[in-house]
């Protein structure tokens, strides 16, 4: 349906792929097969092209282009399989959908499956089959990766984590002062000297880690995290080397560097000597870290990881924390991030804690599992050729959100804050947008 | 003549079935990852459900938001298994269901091709299910129609035994060749589905007394 743009077209990526050789071409066939497990490979030759996947996806509610059903983007996957690695697909190829390679085909895959899906699950969980669609297209990613066709904004994000630790590339120094001067915030508020952020703190029970973005753009969640972990007398710290809870990874398919950023988080909970893993609110690093780092590393942790909002619940179901809802008066929605919720499994912690913590709290429709994506997702943030895709097809959630009529959107997670923050600006919706450490930090009881 | 075909009925069936599983062993040879990750629910618990309450249009928006293509797809696959069960006595001959089966039967095969039939028109006329189509999906669908239309004939008396037996040899000589082979994979991506989402605990919902704050 896409086809390679012609000559004219000055587009770096397009040329590479226009460009590429058979070999290059094996390249990918050959981690494409690596990564079908049985798993891919039963679902690949089930779909039956019933197309109720289609209003399931936000990109083809808002956009009825047909490259945006979820049936069409598993199925420029299934055409390869059934051609390379299918015994009668090969030999009826055409007849059954089947596909061969072609640097056209790979164009396709570069438009649709990075361009056309934030991997939200959310086609997953309607198809009629259960297919995995996400999880086979961050695949297809991966083969991709390994041709080095990842669309450049999301490759150098994992490129920038991988050689400098995290992925907004900040210093070791820059992220130490950051934390000092937070620290001297965080003991104004409380008014405690002794209250502390602490830094690379051995034997502490928790390790806990940021979003890089929170560092540069939004250090009030790291402090509203501080205060809520002071509020508890939680024994904690930040490692000053491995803090970066995010894992681009995820999102270009690359299993090998995704595995790298994850466990540079293990290797730190280790030296500390911590006994738990404790992550920032961000979806995908929830995703990454809780449930596919330990098989991107084939093995066992031998210690919890969770999210905060987690702990959260914990210290208020454990009376470690004290809430007053009655000091967020304002309407609070909350947007589910797809992969702390629809792939992470964490559903009703986020909707306790905000319960506890406002006093006036409103679910969009639909939420929980069969929320929309914001549009964010699968490293679409970081992507800027599909930015006003990006943007048109967010105008769902806008609409979601001005439906409730809330004043505040919390989401536990940056990225979605990044995709909210420029569809509020975008659509006007007038909302302030906070994460759920924020809301509770704001409602906390503090002993005198 | 007919006692020829029924033979070469009951061995394409033997030959399909055997090819299916084939391809079950084929596909479990790609291999499998341990999983290292600890769960937070249950994958059995996840089984269950995607069998269940998770088949139903008040679990699955794409249900509900297609009630009729869903209710036709049952339909229609109601109609084939009533069908194939249908031939299954042809071939056997000799045993006759009692009329109220009977009636059962024939009532689903005739619902099943009036679903079918839908469910082709449906891909035929909206260009978003054309655009996700391949010959494969027309030809699975006519050939499935054409053998309940064929068997609900039979059904009646009316002499289509032959065209009827020389259809079905075709059609499961068809199923591990296209589509049709989900009648198996179906069950095996299912419990994948199950099992994912089970473990991960996103499934099955907590009961709505659980969603509530206490």
């Amino acid at each position: 349906m896409n086809q390679a743009p012609d000559n004219s077209e000055k587009d770096a990526y397009a040329e590479k792929i226009r460009a590429l050789s058979r070999e290059d071409r094996r390249v990918i066939l050959k981690t494409l097969r690596e990564r079908i497990h049985h798993d891919f490979a039963a679902q690949l030759q089930t779909c039956a092209h019933c197309g109720l996947c289609a209003d399931a996806c936000h990109y083809y509610i808002k956009d009825k282009n047909p490259c945006n059903i979820p049936a069409h983007k598993l199925g420029l996957i299934a055409g390869v399989f059934k051609t390379e690695f299918d015994s009668i697909g090969r030999k009826l190829s055409g007849f059954v959908g089947g596909r061969r390679l072609s640097n056209d085909l790979i164009y396709e895959w570069g438009d649709d499956l990075f361009g056309r899906c934030s991997l939200c699950g959310r086609c997953a969980i309607n198809c009629t089959m259960g297919i995995n669609i996400p999880y086979i297209i961050r695949a297809a990613r991966g083969a991709m990766a390994s041709a080095g066709l990842v669309p450049p904004g999301l490759q150098s994000t994992v490129d920038t984590a991988i050689e400098k630790g995290n992925n907004m590339g900040i210093e070791k120094a820059d992220w130490l002062e950051t934390v000092e001067w937070l620290e001297e915030d965080l003991q104004q508020d409380v008014d405690d000297p002794a209250a502390r952020l602490p830094i690379d703190l051995k034997g502490a029970e928790k390790l806990y880690t940021i979003n890089p973005r929170e560092a540069m753009f939004f250090p009030l969640s790291i402090s509203a995290a501080g205060k809520v972990f002071y509020a508890a007398g939680e024994s904690w710290t930040f490692s000053s080397a491995n803090f970066d809870v995010t894992n681009y990874g995820l999102y270009n398919g690359d299993d090998e560097a995704a595995g790298i950023m994850s466990g540079r988080l293990l290797e730190s909970v280790r030296e500390l000597e911590c006994r738990e893993l404790i992550l920032a609110e961000c979806g995908h690093g929830f995703n990454s870290n809780r449930w596919e780092a330990p098989e991107w590393l084939s093995l066992k942790y031998g210690f919890p990881v969770r999210s905060i909002i987690e702990l959260i619940e914990e210290y208020i179901r454990t009376g470690r924390i004290r809430l007053d809802p009655s000091k967020n008066t304002k309407r609070v929605t909350l947007h589910d991030p797809c992969n702390l919720v629809r792939l992470g499994g964490i559903i009703e912690t986020q909707r306790f804690v905000l319960k506890k913590s406002v006093s006036d709290f409103v679910e969009m429709t639909p939420n929980r599992e069969q929320n929309y994506c914001c549009g964010g997702g699968g490293g679409q943030l970081a992507m800027t050729r599909f930015a006003e895709r990006r943007i048109r097809v967010g105008e769902l959630k806008a609409e979601q959100i001005r439906a409730t009529g809330a004043e505040i959107v919390v989401t536990p997670c940056h990225n979605c804050i990044d995709q909210l923050m420029e569809l509020n600006k975008h659509y006007k919706l007038n909302v302030e947008i906070k994460t759920v450490a924020e809301m509770v930090a704001d409602a906390l009881i503090l002993d005198d | 003549m007919e006692s020829i075909l029924k033979i070469l009925a009951a061995v394409s069936a033997g030959l399909t079935l055997s090819v299916l599983i084939g391809q079950i062993v084929r596909t479990l040879g790609f291999g499998r990852l341990p999983l290292h990750s600890p769960p937070h629910g249950s994958g059995s618990r996840g089984i269950l459900y995607a069998f269940g309450q998770g088949m139903m249009p008040w679990e699955k928006e794409s249900a509900r938001k297609h009630l009729i293509t869903y209710t036709a797809g049952f339909g229609y696959h109601f109609g084939i298994f009533s069908g194939l069960l249908y031939l299954a006595l042809v071939v056997v001959s000799g045993f006759a269901p009692p009329y109220a089966a009977m009636f059962v039967i024939r009532v689903l095969m005739a619902a099943g091709l009036v679903f079918g039939i839908g469910l082709l028109i449906k891909r035929l006329g909206v260009s978003a299910m054309r655009s996700i189509s391949c010959p494969d999906d027309y030809t699975a669908n006519i050939l499935v129609d054409l053998f309940l239309m064929l068997a609900l004939l039979d059904s009646f008396g009316l002499p289509v035994r032959v065209p009827l037996l020389i259809e079905s040899i075709f059609m499961i000589l068809y199923i591990p060749v296209g589509k049709i082979r989900h009648c198996f994979f179906f069950f095996y991506s299912r419990i994948l589905f199950g099992f994912f989402y089970g473990r991960r605990g996103v499934f099955p919902h907590p009961r709505t007394s659980e969603r509530d704050v206490k």
